[in-house]
């Protein structure tokens, strides 16, 4: 089942076609990877899904049902890239504020807070104030407060920058925990390797449009090269086959790249029948950065103001 | 509405929380009028006491005129001497003299009275505060010798001394008494510029540190961004009118203890001239408008600033920039309410009362002196309808500045291109 269906989703500015027409579907459960360059326009789709900014046409159905802000905060958390707090308000109510902003009863906010607290360890913060957090610190307070009053979709911008690695697989498995519970997890990101890790399915977003939709799986399957890497004893003086051309060598491992109509089986065959001992064998698939690069090659690397004729 | 709520509670309890608003509130006006008695006790404690020889060759001043003089004023003590000047100035130290003034021989009826031929001669600089009451000295002394040469007893000088003086006396409203009303009138119309101007701001620089610290978009994600404003500037009117009340009830108190104690009497004519305040003018009428004005003025002002506010970035001179249309507005409101306490009939004074962006200033300078016999009803009812209707368009209009500019960041944009967002679609 699909928590957020979007249809041709468009929002202009005055210079700039932020979100051109984008099409989504988000299944219930999935960790979702929503890339793109600077300036692609994730920001302004993520804001429309929150109901920060209206859409100047398309629709965004959370769970079936047309997106209303009033009614439908609650079911959404969102932790913008730049992170946001009252400096001088204390942790505890800052977040039993920012929880009950969300629809929750006070009794409930403070058990939830109190709950939270005591897992990410921060039980001592609660008369403390945002200014004296470190960043790390005030990053892991952003997080709680988004997840705070269980929403079904949560939306998180970059949510690792500024994270230790301890802190960051500590956040990394809340969030495996929260979507084996069945919550939703939208990642806004330009850092390929968690991407990898962390998400089933991701879209690929540039210039306001999608250019890019799949699960991490089909996407990597879509984009191969047919490369294989093999690994050998020794490597041989000349390698001539006319099911495969060499692309690199390096130690004692071979890339190959198999020509259109032979299979791998080919490859192996030629090493074998030279009399090459084979130490491994595997294909080499693209990695989700290599993807990116490829795809968004060529964009400026600051978008371009541009005029928007209507 | 139950969010807008939990916003205005959030606005008012940081901020009635602050000690700065415990000083404010309790301390400020303590130590204003500390300094307004605490400078005059000063100077008048550590006035230098001057010792001024009096050299009279007339034969005109009597030590008896000098030493009745001396009792009623000590600021300066003058003592009449035969010695010689040249001695007077030789030994200024050590006869303890700080100056001398010498009345000529030639000072008599016959030849004319050459008052231009007197001079305070002193050892020393003295400023016009010190010299002053020695001339007010020797000319009360000089009266005396020439009521005396004139023979003018009690009653002629009683004859001599009565004046000409008018009250206004209002037919329709007896106790009315202009120059309270003024007061009041005056201070009413300050005190809402300070109220207008510096809560104003305080929604200014609250609605940019939720910008510039990013929290905006947090809760623009859980409340709309109307919300989010109103919610503020609710939330600090509130703390306005807190800060207001405890005013009011501190001076209901004052008031009420000074009568209780019976510190009628000459030790308080604060209090008694409180009670010419009361039954003069119509207290509760006053502070009931007061309240309506300052939180539909406020309403109006403070919108605005929302708007300022959610435009501008960190830099707190861009602020000052946009901000100073409305700041002249303010101030623009405060030179016509000084007309107005003169002469709250003028045409100006009126237009001024009715027109929302000075009403709350100019009619509250205005309503001390009386409704409806100065400030008529139909006056003051257009006057508060236009300030409603006016507060609701600042408010529309700020609210869609405010939704743009709030998660807009980068260069500052100008009064016209906010305008361009207000009326966009």
């Amino acid at each position: 089942m699909n928590i957020l269906e979007i249809n041709n989703l468009k929002k202009y500015f005055a210079t700039q076609k932020a979100v051109d027409g984008i099409s989504m579907n988000i299944e219930q459960g999935s960790i979702f990877g929503l890339l793109g360059p600077n300036g692609a326009g994730k920001t302004t789709l993520i804001r429309m899904i929150t109901g920060i900014f209206y859409p100047d046409s398309g629709e965004i159905l959370l769970n079936g049902k047309k997106f209303k802000t009033e009614h439908d905060a609650k079911y959404i958390g969102y932790m913008p890239e730049e992170r946001g707090l009252y400096k001088k308000m204390k942790i505890g109510e800052q977040a039993l504020y920012l929880a009950r902003l969300k629809g929750m009863s006070k009794g409930h906010a403070q058990e939830k807070i109190k709950e939270w607290f005591k897992r990410l360890e921060m039980e001592n913060w609660w008369n403390k104030k945002v200014e004296d957090l470190s960043k790390g610190m005030g990053q892991k307070l952003q997080f709680v407060i988004t997840v705070l009053h269980e929403p079904s979709l949560i939306i998180l911008d970059e949510p690792f920058s500024g994270l230790d690695p301890v802190n960051a697989n500590l956040i990394k498995d809340e969030i495996y925990r929260l979507a084996q519970n069945g919550t939703t997890i939208i990642f806004s990101t330009h850092r390929m390797e968690q991407v990898e890790e962390i998400c089933n399915h991701i879209v690929l977003v540039n210039k306001g449009k999608k250019i890019l939709d799949g699960t991490v799986e089909e996407v990597k399957q879509d984009f191969k090269e047919n490369l294989f890497g093999i690994q050998l004893e020794t490597i041989p003086e000349a390698i001539n086959s006319s099911a495969f051309n060499v692309t690199a060598i390096n130690n004692k491992k071979i890339i190959v790249k198999i020509n259109e109509g032979y299979k791998p089986n080919d490859v192996l065959g030629h090493f074998i029948n030279n009399g090459s001992h084979v130490v491994s064998f595997q294909e080499m698939l693209p990695s989700l950065n290599d993807i990116f690069i490829k795809l968004v090659e060529g964009t400026p690397a600051a978008r371009q103001f541009e005029k928007v004729s209507d | 509405m139950n969010k807008i709520i939990l916003i205005i509670q959030r606005e008012f309890l940081t901020r009635v929380r602050k000690k700065t608003f415990i000083i404010g509130t309790i301390l400020f006006p303590l130590l204003y009028l500390g300094l307004i008695f605490g400078t005059g006790y000063i100077a008048d404690k550590t006035r230098e006491d001057i010792h001024v020889a009096l050299i009279d060759r007339s034969g005109l001043f009597t030590e008896k005129l000098i030493t009745n003089a001396n009792g009623h004023d000590t600021a300066n003590t003058l003592t009449l001497i035969t010695t010689e000047k040249d001695k007077v100035i030789a030994g200024f130290d050590s006869l303890g003299y700080d100056g001398y003034v010498e009345i000529p021989e030639s000072f008599n009826w016959r030849t004319g009275v050459d008052s231009n031929n007197l001079s305070v001669n002193t050892k020393k600089n003295y400023g016009i505060g010190a010299l002053v009451p020695i001339e007010k000295k020797l000319n009360k002394i000089w009266a005396e010798i020439k009521k005396d040469s004139l023979g003018i007893d009690s009653v002629k000088q009683s004859i001599i001394n009565s004046v000409l003086s008018i009250k206004v006396n209002n037919e329709k409203d007896k106790n009315a008494d202009a120059g309270i009303a003024s007061l009041i009138g005056y201070v009413s119309g300050f005190l809402m510029y300070l109220i207008l101007l510096l809560y104003g701001s305080q929604v200014m620089m609250g609605v940019t540190e939720e910008k510039t610290s990013r929290i905006a978009e947090v809760v623009v994600s859980s409340v709309k961004p109307f919300q989010l404003m109103i919610g503020k500037i609710i939330g600090i009117g509130m703390v306005a009118l807190t800060q207001f009340l405890i005013w009011i009830a501190c001076i209901f108190l004052i008031y009420n203890v000074g009568k209780a104690t019976g510190m009628g009497g000459d030790g308080s004519s604060m209090v008694g001239q409180i009670q010419n305040v009361f039954t003069s003018v119509n207290i509760p009428l006053v502070v009931g408008c007061f309240i309506f004005y300052m939180l539909s003025g406020f309403f109006f002002y403070a919108s605005l600033y929302a708007a300022i506010g959610s435009a501008i970035n960190e830099d707190m001179r861009e602020a000052q920039s946009l901000s100073f249309p409305i700041t002249m507005l303010v101030i623009f409101s405060i030179f016509i309410m000084m007309t107005a306490v003169k002469d709250p009939n003028s045409s100006i004074a009126v237009w001024a009362s009715i027109i929302p962006f000075s009403s709350p200033i100019v009619m509250m300078s205005r309503i001390p002196f009386g409704v409806p016999n100065t400030v008529p009803l139909w006056q003051l009812g257009l006057s508060m309808a236009l300030l409603i209707a006016g507060f609701m368009f600042t408010t529309w209009f700020a609210a869609r500045i405010y939704r743009t500019g709030i998660l807009m960041y980068g260069k500052k944009p100008s009064w016209k291109e906010m305008i361009k967002w207000a009326f966009r679609k």
